[in-house]
Protein backbone atom coordinates (compact mmCIF):
# COMPACT_ATOMS: atom_id res chain seq x y z
CA UNK A 1 0.00 0.00 0.00
CA UNK A 2 1.27 3.39 -0.99
CA UNK A 3 1.86 6.46 1.39
CA UNK A 4 -1.02 8.43 2.20
CA UNK A 5 0.77 12.37 1.75
CA UNK A 6 -2.47 14.12 1.32
CA UNK A 7 -5.15 13.56 3.37
CA UNK A 8 -8.91 16.01 3.25
CA UNK A 9 -10.89 15.63 6.48
CA UNK A 10 -14.14 16.73 6.24
CA UNK A 11 -13.03 20.05 4.41
CA UNK A 12 -15.20 22.39 3.33
CA UNK A 13 -14.06 24.97 0.33
CA UNK A 14 -15.31 28.48 -0.79
CA UNK A 15 -14.95 32.04 -0.18
CA UNK A 16 -16.10 34.13 2.64
CA UNK A 17 -19.21 32.77 3.75
CA UNK A 18 -20.04 31.20 0.29
CA UNK A 19 -19.74 26.95 0.88
CA UNK A 20 -18.88 25.59 -3.02
CA UNK A 21 -18.02 22.17 -1.48
CA UNK A 22 -18.53 20.66 1.72
CA UNK A 23 -17.43 17.56 3.63
CA UNK A 24 -14.62 16.54 0.68
CA UNK A 25 -13.30 13.45 2.23
CA UNK A 26 -10.12 12.40 -0.25
CA UNK A 27 -6.96 10.54 0.38
CA UNK A 28 -3.80 11.40 -2.32
CA UNK A 29 -1.57 8.58 -2.08
CA UNK A 30 2.23 9.13 -3.31
CA UNK A 31 2.92 8.40 -6.83
CA UNK A 32 -0.58 8.82 -7.75
CA UNK A 33 -1.93 10.19 -10.58
CA UNK A 34 -5.58 11.91 -10.35
CA UNK A 35 -7.23 13.82 -13.00
CA UNK A 36 -9.24 16.18 -12.16
CA UNK A 37 -12.69 17.23 -14.24
CA UNK A 38 -15.81 18.91 -14.14
CA UNK A 39 -17.14 21.81 -15.81
CA UNK A 40 -16.57 25.16 -15.46
CA UNK A 41 -17.34 27.29 -12.63
CA UNK A 42 -18.24 22.96 -10.58
CA UNK A 43 -15.21 24.42 -8.27
CA UNK A 44 -11.95 23.08 -9.43
CA UNK A 45 -10.20 26.27 -8.89
CA UNK A 46 -11.29 26.69 -5.37
CA UNK A 47 -10.08 23.45 -4.69
CA UNK A 48 -6.42 23.92 -6.14
CA UNK A 49 -6.42 26.90 -3.75
CA UNK A 50 -7.53 25.30 -0.87
CA UNK A 51 -4.96 22.15 -1.35
CA UNK A 52 -2.44 24.87 -2.10
CA UNK A 53 -2.84 26.94 0.95
CA UNK A 54 -4.09 29.96 -0.62
CA UNK A 55 -7.15 30.02 0.69
CA UNK A 56 -8.50 28.27 4.06
CA UNK A 57 -10.69 25.69 4.23
CA UNK A 58 -14.10 26.75 5.91
CA UNK A 59 -14.58 23.75 7.57
CA UNK A 60 -12.10 20.33 8.45
CA UNK A 61 -8.98 20.36 8.21
CA UNK A 62 -6.20 18.90 5.08
CA UNK A 63 -3.29 17.08 6.30
CA UNK A 64 -0.29 17.31 4.00
CA UNK A 65 3.33 16.79 5.95
CA UNK A 66 5.47 19.06 4.81
CA UNK A 67 5.30 18.72 1.29
CA UNK A 68 7.16 20.54 -1.83
CA UNK A 69 4.05 21.33 -4.62
CA UNK A 70 5.03 22.03 -8.16
CA UNK A 71 2.24 24.19 -9.68
CA UNK A 72 1.65 25.04 -13.64
CA UNK A 73 -0.67 27.58 -14.08
CA UNK A 74 -2.81 28.10 -16.90
CA UNK A 75 -0.32 29.40 -19.87
CA UNK A 76 -2.25 32.69 -20.85
CA UNK A 77 -1.97 33.45 -17.40
CA UNK A 78 1.61 33.77 -17.57
CA UNK A 79 1.96 37.16 -20.16
CA UNK A 80 5.23 39.08 -19.02
CA UNK A 81 6.15 42.25 -21.07
CA UNK A 82 9.47 42.03 -19.67
CA UNK A 83 11.51 40.02 -21.51
CA UNK A 84 12.84 37.28 -19.56
CA UNK A 85 14.77 34.40 -20.41
CA UNK A 86 13.25 30.65 -20.41
CA UNK A 87 16.38 30.77 -17.86
CA UNK A 88 15.13 33.57 -15.86
CA UNK A 89 11.65 31.72 -15.72
CA UNK A 90 13.27 28.33 -14.83
CA UNK A 91 15.42 29.45 -12.00
CA UNK A 92 12.13 31.57 -10.42
CA UNK A 93 11.06 27.95 -8.87
CA UNK A 94 14.15 27.74 -7.39
CA UNK A 95 13.49 31.43 -5.45
CA UNK A 96 11.35 30.30 -2.50
CA UNK A 97 14.21 26.95 -1.58
CA UNK A 98 16.67 29.99 -1.92
CA UNK A 99 15.79 32.00 1.81
CA UNK A 100 15.37 35.88 1.58
CA UNK A 101 18.70 36.93 0.12
CA UNK A 102 20.77 33.88 -1.21
CA UNK A 103 21.76 34.31 -4.99
CA UNK A 104 21.13 31.57 -7.19
CA UNK A 105 24.54 29.12 -6.99
CA UNK A 106 26.26 27.22 -9.59
CA UNK A 107 23.85 24.13 -8.49
CA UNK A 108 20.79 25.90 -9.05
CA UNK A 109 21.95 27.02 -12.42
CA UNK A 110 23.15 23.51 -13.39
CA UNK A 111 19.42 22.28 -11.64
CA UNK A 112 17.35 24.70 -14.23
CA UNK A 113 19.54 23.27 -17.29
CA UNK A 114 18.47 19.00 -15.79
CA UNK A 115 15.04 20.32 -16.03
CA UNK A 116 15.12 21.79 -19.36
CA UNK A 117 16.93 18.95 -20.81
CA UNK A 118 14.19 16.68 -19.37
CA UNK A 119 11.19 18.42 -20.88
CA UNK A 120 13.30 18.52 -24.15
CA UNK A 121 14.15 22.31 -24.14
CA UNK A 122 17.33 23.12 -22.98
CA UNK A 123 18.47 24.58 -26.60
CA UNK A 124 16.07 27.50 -25.36
CA UNK A 125 17.78 28.35 -22.68
CA UNK A 126 18.90 31.35 -23.64
CA UNK A 127 15.26 32.77 -25.18
CA UNK A 128 13.23 34.73 -24.58
CA UNK A 129 9.90 33.12 -23.12
CA UNK A 130 7.67 35.55 -25.04
CA UNK A 131 9.24 34.63 -28.64
CA UNK A 132 8.03 30.99 -27.45
CA UNK A 133 5.53 28.57 -29.18
CA UNK A 134 2.51 27.35 -26.72
CA UNK A 135 4.24 24.49 -26.48
CA UNK A 136 7.88 25.69 -25.48
CA UNK A 137 5.85 27.85 -22.90
CA UNK A 138 3.89 25.41 -21.60
CA UNK A 139 7.51 23.21 -21.21
CA UNK A 140 8.70 26.22 -19.52
CA UNK A 141 6.49 25.92 -17.22
CA UNK A 142 7.02 22.55 -16.42
CA UNK A 143 10.67 22.84 -16.23
CA UNK A 144 9.66 25.65 -13.43
CA UNK A 145 7.64 23.50 -11.09
CA UNK A 146 9.94 20.37 -11.42
CA UNK A 147 13.03 22.69 -10.49
CA UNK A 148 11.50 23.23 -6.78
CA UNK A 149 11.61 18.71 -6.40
CA UNK A 150 8.27 18.98 -5.62
CA UNK A 151 6.30 15.88 -4.27
CA UNK A 152 3.24 16.74 -5.99
CA UNK A 153 3.15 18.72 -9.87
CA UNK A 154 -0.50 19.86 -10.16
CA UNK A 155 -0.64 21.39 -13.71
CA UNK A 156 -4.03 23.17 -14.57
CA UNK A 157 -5.17 22.55 -18.09
CA UNK A 158 -2.03 22.24 -19.48
CA UNK A 159 -3.03 21.52 -23.23
CA UNK A 160 -5.50 24.01 -23.55
CA UNK A 161 -5.09 25.86 -26.71
CA UNK A 162 -2.44 23.40 -28.15
CA UNK A 163 -2.53 22.19 -31.85
CA UNK A 164 -2.51 18.10 -31.88
CA UNK A 165 0.85 17.05 -32.09
CA UNK A 166 2.13 18.88 -29.14
CA UNK A 167 -0.85 18.24 -27.39
CA UNK A 168 -0.13 14.57 -27.29
CA UNK A 169 3.31 15.24 -27.23
CA UNK A 170 2.79 16.89 -24.02
CA UNK A 171 0.53 14.55 -22.40
CA UNK A 172 3.44 11.96 -22.93
CA UNK A 173 6.16 13.96 -21.23
CA UNK A 174 3.19 14.71 -18.11
CA UNK A 175 3.09 10.49 -17.93
CA UNK A 176 6.81 9.97 -18.06
CA UNK A 177 7.69 12.63 -15.41
CA UNK A 178 4.90 10.47 -13.38
CA UNK A 179 6.73 7.52 -14.20
CA UNK A 180 10.18 8.04 -13.99
CA UNK A 181 10.32 10.33 -10.81
CA UNK A 182 7.41 8.39 -9.24
CA UNK A 183 5.85 11.82 -8.89
CA UNK A 184 2.30 12.52 -7.51
CA UNK A 185 0.23 14.32 -10.52
CA UNK A 186 -3.10 16.11 -9.97
CA UNK A 187 -4.17 16.86 -13.96
CA UNK A 188 -6.90 19.61 -14.23
CA UNK A 189 -8.70 19.48 -17.36
CA UNK A 190 -11.97 20.36 -19.56
CA UNK A 191 -10.85 17.19 -21.99
CA UNK A 192 -12.18 13.92 -20.59
CA UNK A 193 -10.71 11.91 -22.82
CA UNK A 194 -7.13 13.14 -22.03
CA UNK A 195 -7.43 12.71 -18.35
CA UNK A 196 -9.60 9.34 -18.84
CA UNK A 197 -6.54 7.53 -20.57
CA UNK A 198 -3.87 8.72 -18.66
CA UNK A 199 -4.77 8.92 -14.61
CA UNK A 200 -5.32 6.30 -12.31
CA UNK A 201 -8.12 8.15 -10.68
CA UNK A 202 -10.79 11.08 -10.79
CA UNK A 203 -12.35 13.87 -8.90
CA UNK A 204 -15.23 14.43 -11.15
CA UNK A 205 -17.28 18.17 -10.02
CA UNK A 206 -20.21 18.65 -10.00
CA UNK A 207 -21.63 22.36 -8.73
CA UNK A 208 -22.17 21.65 -5.33
CA UNK A 209 -21.05 17.74 -5.18
CA UNK A 210 -17.70 16.23 -6.19
CA UNK A 211 -17.15 12.24 -6.73
CA UNK A 212 -13.63 10.69 -6.19
CA UNK A 213 -12.81 7.20 -7.48
CA UNK A 214 -11.10 5.00 -10.18
CA UNK A 215 -11.09 5.62 -13.80
CA UNK A 216 -13.78 2.40 -14.20
CA UNK A 217 -16.07 3.40 -11.03
CA UNK A 218 -16.65 7.22 -12.53
CA UNK A 219 -16.24 7.01 -16.19
CA UNK A 220 -20.16 5.74 -16.46
CA UNK A 221 -22.79 7.42 -19.35
CA UNK A 222 -24.93 8.08 -16.18
CA UNK A 223 -22.38 9.82 -13.93
CA UNK A 224 -20.82 11.79 -16.83
CA UNK A 225 -24.44 12.80 -18.50
CA UNK A 226 -25.35 13.89 -14.22
CA UNK A 227 -21.82 16.00 -13.96
CA UNK A 228 -21.95 17.76 -17.90
CA UNK A 229 -26.32 18.21 -17.89
CA UNK A 230 -25.59 16.36 -21.40
CA UNK A 231 -26.20 13.12 -22.81
CA UNK A 232 -23.01 11.46 -23.20
CA UNK A 233 -21.21 8.27 -24.40
CA UNK A 234 -18.39 6.45 -23.48
CA UNK A 235 -16.90 3.81 -25.09
CA UNK A 236 -13.76 1.84 -24.76
CA UNK A 237 -11.46 0.74 -28.47
CA UNK A 238 -8.11 -0.87 -28.04
CA UNK A 239 -8.54 -0.58 -24.47
CA UNK A 240 -8.83 3.42 -24.99
CA UNK A 241 -11.88 5.52 -23.77
CA UNK A 242 -12.96 7.15 -26.64
CA UNK A 243 -15.77 9.79 -24.75
CA UNK A 244 -18.19 11.96 -26.99
CA UNK A 245 -21.65 13.94 -27.28
CA UNK A 246 -24.35 11.27 -27.95
CA UNK A 247 -25.41 13.99 -30.69
CA UNK A 248 -21.83 13.26 -32.48
CA UNK A 249 -22.01 10.15 -33.21
CA UNK B 1 28.85 74.44 -30.10
CA UNK B 2 30.95 76.75 -27.89
CA UNK B 3 27.77 78.76 -27.27
CA UNK B 4 25.50 75.34 -25.61
CA UNK B 5 28.47 74.65 -23.40
CA UNK B 6 28.64 78.17 -22.15
CA UNK B 7 24.66 77.82 -21.74
CA UNK B 8 25.55 74.62 -19.82
CA UNK B 9 27.85 76.13 -17.41
CA UNK B 10 26.13 79.08 -16.69
CA UNK B 11 23.00 76.38 -15.57
CA UNK B 12 24.94 74.40 -13.59
CA UNK B 13 26.73 77.43 -11.67
CA UNK B 14 23.08 79.20 -11.17
CA UNK B 15 20.92 76.23 -10.56
CA UNK B 16 23.22 73.11 -9.89
CA UNK B 17 21.03 71.20 -7.33
CA UNK B 18 18.37 71.66 -10.16
CA UNK B 19 20.40 69.65 -12.82
CA UNK B 20 21.46 67.31 -10.19
CA UNK B 21 18.34 67.26 -8.73
CA UNK B 22 16.09 66.74 -12.31
CA UNK B 23 18.55 63.66 -13.30
CA UNK B 24 18.38 61.94 -9.83
CA UNK B 25 14.33 62.26 -9.88
CA UNK B 26 14.40 61.10 -13.66
CA UNK B 27 16.17 58.18 -12.48
CA UNK B 28 14.44 57.17 -9.60
CA UNK B 29 10.79 57.24 -11.99
CA UNK B 30 12.60 55.52 -14.94
CA UNK B 31 13.50 52.88 -12.22
CA UNK B 32 10.15 52.61 -10.74
CA UNK B 33 8.61 52.57 -13.91
CA UNK B 34 9.64 49.36 -15.07
CA UNK B 35 8.07 47.86 -12.27
CA UNK B 36 4.76 50.11 -12.71
CA UNK B 37 4.55 49.57 -16.52
CA UNK B 38 5.09 45.89 -16.59
CA UNK B 39 2.48 45.28 -13.90
CA UNK B 40 0.45 46.80 -16.01
CA UNK B 41 -0.88 49.49 -13.54
CA UNK B 42 0.61 52.54 -15.30
CA UNK B 43 -2.68 54.96 -13.44
CA UNK B 44 -1.53 53.59 -10.56
CA UNK B 45 0.95 56.75 -11.03
CA UNK B 46 -1.38 59.17 -11.68
CA UNK B 47 -3.22 58.22 -8.63
CA UNK B 48 -0.10 58.52 -6.55
CA UNK B 49 0.83 61.47 -8.01
CA UNK B 50 -2.38 62.85 -7.00
CA UNK B 51 -2.59 61.56 -3.56
CA UNK B 52 0.77 63.17 -2.99
CA UNK B 53 -0.07 66.40 -4.19
CA UNK B 54 -3.66 66.56 -2.31
CA UNK B 55 -1.08 65.53 1.09
CA UNK B 56 0.60 68.57 0.70
CA UNK B 57 -2.23 70.48 0.00
CA UNK B 58 -3.94 68.59 3.39
CA UNK B 59 -0.75 69.94 5.27
CA UNK B 60 -1.62 73.95 4.38
CA UNK B 61 -4.72 73.64 6.69
CA UNK B 62 -2.15 73.33 9.76
CA UNK B 63 -4.35 71.22 11.53
CA UNK B 64 -1.77 69.06 12.87
CA UNK B 65 1.18 71.27 13.59
CA UNK B 66 3.61 69.03 13.36
CA UNK B 67 6.29 71.85 13.06
CA UNK B 68 6.20 72.83 16.36
CA UNK B 69 5.34 69.61 18.28
CA UNK B 70 8.85 68.25 16.26
CA UNK B 71 10.19 71.76 17.49
CA UNK B 72 9.79 71.34 20.78
CA UNK B 73 10.42 67.62 20.91
CA UNK B 74 13.77 68.08 19.87
CA UNK B 75 14.28 72.01 21.29
CA UNK B 76 14.75 73.45 17.79
CA UNK B 77 13.43 76.51 16.88
CA UNK B 78 11.20 76.18 14.09
CA UNK B 79 11.13 79.33 12.23
CA UNK B 80 14.97 79.33 10.70
CA UNK B 81 14.88 75.07 10.72
CA UNK B 82 14.97 74.25 6.96
CA UNK B 83 13.94 70.96 7.83
CA UNK B 84 11.26 71.33 9.72
CA UNK B 85 9.74 73.93 7.23
CA UNK B 86 9.54 71.20 4.73
CA UNK B 87 8.80 68.00 6.40
CA UNK B 88 5.33 68.82 7.34
CA UNK B 89 4.17 69.21 3.03
CA UNK B 90 6.93 65.81 2.79
CA UNK B 91 5.46 64.18 5.40
CA UNK B 92 1.61 64.16 4.59
CA UNK B 93 2.79 64.09 1.14
CA UNK B 94 4.10 60.35 2.07
CA UNK B 95 1.03 59.88 3.85
CA UNK B 96 -1.39 60.15 1.73
CA UNK B 97 0.82 58.53 -0.95
CA UNK B 98 0.79 55.06 1.60
CA UNK B 99 -2.91 55.12 2.23
CA UNK B 100 -3.09 55.34 -1.43
CA UNK B 101 -1.35 52.44 -1.78
CA UNK B 102 -3.08 50.33 1.11
CA UNK B 103 -6.32 51.09 -0.51
CA UNK B 104 -5.06 50.19 -3.74
CA UNK B 105 -3.43 47.27 -2.22
CA UNK B 106 -7.58 45.65 -1.51
CA UNK B 107 -8.15 45.77 -5.60
CA UNK B 108 -6.05 41.84 -4.39
CA UNK B 109 -8.68 41.28 -1.72
CA UNK B 110 -11.82 41.72 -3.38
CA UNK B 111 -14.05 41.13 -6.81
CA UNK B 112 -16.35 43.48 -6.80
CA UNK B 113 -14.18 46.59 -7.97
CA UNK B 114 -11.46 46.35 -10.74
CA UNK B 115 -7.85 47.70 -10.33
CA UNK B 116 -8.67 50.47 -12.74
CA UNK B 117 -12.03 51.16 -10.94
CA UNK B 118 -10.21 51.75 -7.30
CA UNK B 119 -7.80 53.98 -9.38
CA UNK B 120 -9.98 56.05 -10.61
CA UNK B 121 -11.52 56.40 -6.98
CA UNK B 122 -8.07 57.33 -5.59
CA UNK B 123 -7.49 59.82 -8.56
CA UNK B 124 -10.84 61.92 -8.66
CA UNK B 125 -10.96 62.06 -4.80
CA UNK B 126 -7.29 63.14 -4.60
CA UNK B 127 -7.95 65.89 -6.65
CA UNK B 128 -11.24 66.93 -5.21
CA UNK B 129 -9.85 66.89 -1.84
CA UNK B 130 -6.82 69.29 -3.05
CA UNK B 131 -9.28 71.70 -4.46
CA UNK B 132 -11.14 71.45 -0.80
CA UNK B 133 -8.12 71.76 1.34
CA UNK B 134 -6.05 74.66 -1.06
CA UNK B 135 -9.73 76.98 -0.76
CA UNK B 136 -9.79 76.15 3.08
CA UNK B 137 -6.20 76.96 3.47
CA UNK B 138 -6.10 79.91 5.86
CA UNK B 139 -3.35 80.84 3.52
CA UNK B 140 -4.18 83.58 0.81
CA UNK B 141 -2.78 83.44 -2.58
CA UNK B 142 -4.71 80.03 -3.71
CA UNK B 143 -2.18 80.34 -7.21
CA UNK B 144 0.74 80.72 -4.68
CA UNK B 145 -0.38 76.88 -3.09
CA UNK B 146 -0.99 75.36 -6.29
CA UNK B 147 2.53 76.54 -7.28
CA UNK B 148 4.23 74.73 -4.38
CA UNK B 149 1.60 72.00 -4.90
CA UNK B 150 2.75 71.69 -8.30
CA UNK B 151 7.12 71.91 -7.94
CA UNK B 152 9.46 72.65 -9.94
CA UNK B 153 13.08 71.24 -11.38
CA UNK B 154 14.13 74.69 -10.89
CA UNK B 155 13.13 74.85 -7.23
CA UNK B 156 15.25 72.34 -6.19
CA UNK B 157 18.17 73.23 -2.96
CA UNK B 158 20.40 71.17 -1.47
CA UNK B 159 17.93 69.67 0.68
CA UNK B 160 15.58 68.50 -2.30
CA UNK B 161 18.88 67.06 -3.80
CA UNK B 162 19.42 64.90 -0.55
CA UNK B 163 16.40 63.80 -0.20
CA UNK B 164 16.18 62.60 -3.69
CA UNK B 165 19.43 60.79 -3.47
CA UNK B 166 18.61 59.40 -0.29
CA UNK B 167 15.35 57.93 -1.87
CA UNK B 168 16.88 56.75 -5.01
CA UNK B 169 19.79 54.92 -2.29
CA UNK B 170 16.44 52.72 -0.88
CA UNK B 171 14.43 52.39 -3.75
CA UNK B 172 17.43 50.73 -5.72
CA UNK B 173 18.56 49.21 -2.43
CA UNK B 174 15.38 47.79 -1.94
CA UNK B 175 14.42 46.29 -5.36
CA UNK B 176 18.18 45.04 -5.57
CA UNK B 177 17.70 43.28 -2.14
CA UNK B 178 14.70 41.55 -2.55
CA UNK B 179 14.74 40.91 -6.85
CA UNK B 180 14.32 37.35 -6.52
CA UNK B 181 10.53 37.78 -4.83
CA UNK B 182 10.38 41.20 -7.20
CA UNK B 183 10.67 38.82 -9.97
CA UNK B 184 8.54 35.65 -9.41
CA UNK B 185 5.34 37.73 -7.64
CA UNK B 186 5.42 40.29 -10.37
CA UNK B 187 6.08 37.55 -13.45
CA UNK B 188 3.77 35.05 -11.75
CA UNK B 189 1.59 35.88 -8.65
CA UNK B 190 -0.26 32.53 -8.59
CA UNK B 191 2.68 30.26 -8.80
CA UNK B 192 4.54 32.19 -6.75
CA UNK B 193 1.87 32.04 -4.00
CA UNK B 194 1.41 28.25 -4.91
CA UNK B 195 5.25 27.83 -4.29
CA UNK B 196 5.23 29.22 -0.91
CA UNK B 197 5.85 33.63 -1.33
CA UNK B 198 3.29 35.61 0.52
CA UNK B 199 2.06 37.16 -2.84
CA UNK B 200 -0.08 39.76 -0.89
CA UNK B 201 2.95 40.96 1.63
CA UNK B 202 5.77 41.13 -1.29
CA UNK B 203 3.05 42.92 -3.88
CA UNK B 204 2.13 45.32 -0.26
CA UNK B 205 5.83 45.94 -0.08
CA UNK B 206 6.67 46.65 -3.45
CA UNK B 207 4.16 49.11 -3.85
CA UNK B 208 4.64 51.20 -0.61
CA UNK B 209 8.33 51.38 -2.01
CA UNK B 210 7.20 52.61 -5.09
CA UNK B 211 4.24 54.75 -2.97
CA UNK B 212 7.14 56.66 -1.16
CA UNK B 213 9.18 57.35 -4.09
CA UNK B 214 6.56 59.00 -6.14
CA UNK B 215 4.94 60.63 -3.49
CA UNK B 216 8.82 62.20 -2.66
CA UNK B 217 9.70 62.91 -6.70
CA UNK B 218 5.87 64.66 -7.19
CA UNK B 219 6.91 66.89 -4.03
CA UNK B 220 9.56 68.09 -5.75
CA UNK B 221 9.88 67.95 -9.13
CA UNK B 222 5.35 68.08 -9.77
CA UNK B 223 3.22 65.73 -11.05
CA UNK B 224 3.53 65.69 -14.81
CA UNK B 225 7.26 65.02 -14.76
CA UNK B 226 6.99 61.97 -12.03
CA UNK B 227 3.99 60.44 -13.88
CA UNK B 228 5.81 60.78 -17.75
CA UNK B 229 9.20 59.63 -16.56
CA UNK B 230 7.56 57.14 -14.91
CA UNK B 231 6.20 55.93 -17.99
CA UNK B 232 8.03 57.15 -21.10
CA UNK B 233 11.45 55.61 -20.27
CA UNK B 234 10.52 52.16 -19.27
CA UNK B 235 8.72 52.35 -22.17
CA UNK B 236 11.27 53.01 -24.08
CA UNK B 237 13.38 50.51 -22.98
CA UNK B 238 11.20 48.03 -22.65
CA UNK B 239 10.55 48.48 -26.72
CA UNK B 240 13.87 48.07 -27.53
CA UNK B 241 15.62 46.01 -24.30
CA UNK B 242 16.56 42.60 -24.80
CA UNK B 243 16.99 41.45 -21.52
CA UNK B 244 15.61 41.99 -18.02
CA UNK B 245 18.53 44.13 -16.74
CA UNK B 246 19.22 46.06 -20.05
CA UNK B 247 14.98 47.40 -19.24
CA UNK B 248 16.41 48.90 -16.08
CA UNK B 249 19.76 50.39 -17.76
CA UNK B 250 18.02 52.15 -20.71
CA UNK B 251 15.23 53.58 -18.63
CA UNK B 252 17.63 54.86 -16.18
CA UNK B 253 19.76 56.14 -18.43
CA UNK B 254 16.71 57.82 -20.62
CA UNK B 255 15.67 59.12 -17.01
CA UNK B 256 18.98 60.87 -16.14
CA UNK B 257 19.45 62.06 -19.27
CA UNK B 258 16.73 63.99 -20.31
CA UNK B 259 16.04 66.57 -17.41
CA UNK B 260 19.24 68.34 -17.89
CA UNK B 261 18.72 68.64 -21.39
CA UNK B 262 14.93 69.72 -20.86
CA UNK B 263 16.31 72.41 -18.57
CA UNK B 264 18.71 74.14 -21.43
CA UNK B 265 15.92 73.92 -23.81
CA UNK B 266 13.68 75.64 -21.66
CA UNK B 267 16.16 78.12 -20.27
CA UNK B 268 16.75 78.44 -24.45
CA UNK B 269 12.64 78.72 -25.23
CA UNK B 270 11.84 80.85 -22.33
CA UNK B 271 9.57 77.90 -21.19
CA UNK B 272 9.11 75.51 -17.71
CA UNK B 273 11.30 73.20 -17.63
CA UNK B 274 8.85 70.18 -16.33
CA UNK B 275 6.89 70.32 -19.36
CA UNK B 276 9.56 70.69 -21.95
CA UNK B 277 11.38 67.40 -19.56
CA UNK B 278 7.91 65.60 -21.23
CA UNK B 279 7.82 66.69 -24.28
CA UNK B 280 11.63 65.50 -24.93
CA UNK B 281 11.08 62.40 -23.61
CA UNK B 282 8.34 61.86 -25.71
CA UNK B 283 10.60 63.36 -28.58
CA UNK B 284 12.53 60.48 -28.08
CA UNK B 285 9.89 57.67 -27.26
CA UNK B 286 8.60 58.85 -30.71
CA UNK B 287 12.04 58.15 -32.46
CA UNK B 288 12.62 54.67 -30.59
CA UNK B 289 9.15 53.20 -31.73
CA UNK B 290 9.54 54.89 -35.63
CA UNK B 291 12.95 53.78 -35.37
CA UNK B 292 11.81 49.67 -34.33
CA UNK B 293 9.01 50.12 -37.14
CA UNK B 294 11.18 50.90 -39.74
CA UNK B 295 13.42 48.16 -38.90
CA UNK B 296 11.06 45.52 -38.51
CA UNK B 297 9.60 45.91 -41.86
Amino acid sequence: MSKRIIKFISVSTGYGHTVIHSDINITIEKNDFIGIVGPNGAGKTTFLKTLLGGLKPLAGKIEKENLVFGYVPQRDTVQPILPYTVHDVVMMGRYPQLGLFKLPSLDDKKRVAECLERVGILNLEPSIYNSLSGGQRQRTLIARALVSKPDVLILDEPTNGMDTPSHHALLTLIEDLHKTYQLTVLLVSHLLSDVANLVKRLILFEKGSLQFGTIEELLSEEKLGQTYSANIKVKKVDGEYLISSKYND
Amino acid sequence: MTDMAEIFNTLLELFPYAMMGGITAGIICGFLGVFVVSQRVIFLGAALTQAAIAGVAFSFLHLINLESMLASLFGIPSVENSFLHHFEHTFFSLLFAVIAVFVFSQSFKQKYLTTDSLLGFIFVIAIAARIIFIQKSPIAEVSEIEAILKGDILFIGAGEFYTLLTILIIVVSIFTLFSKQLRFVTFDTETAAAHGLNNKFWLLFFYLTVGIGISLTTRFVGDVFSFAFLIIPASIAIMVARSVISVFIISVLIGGIIPPLAIFIAFELDVSSGPTAVIVAFIVFLTAYLAKKIRMR
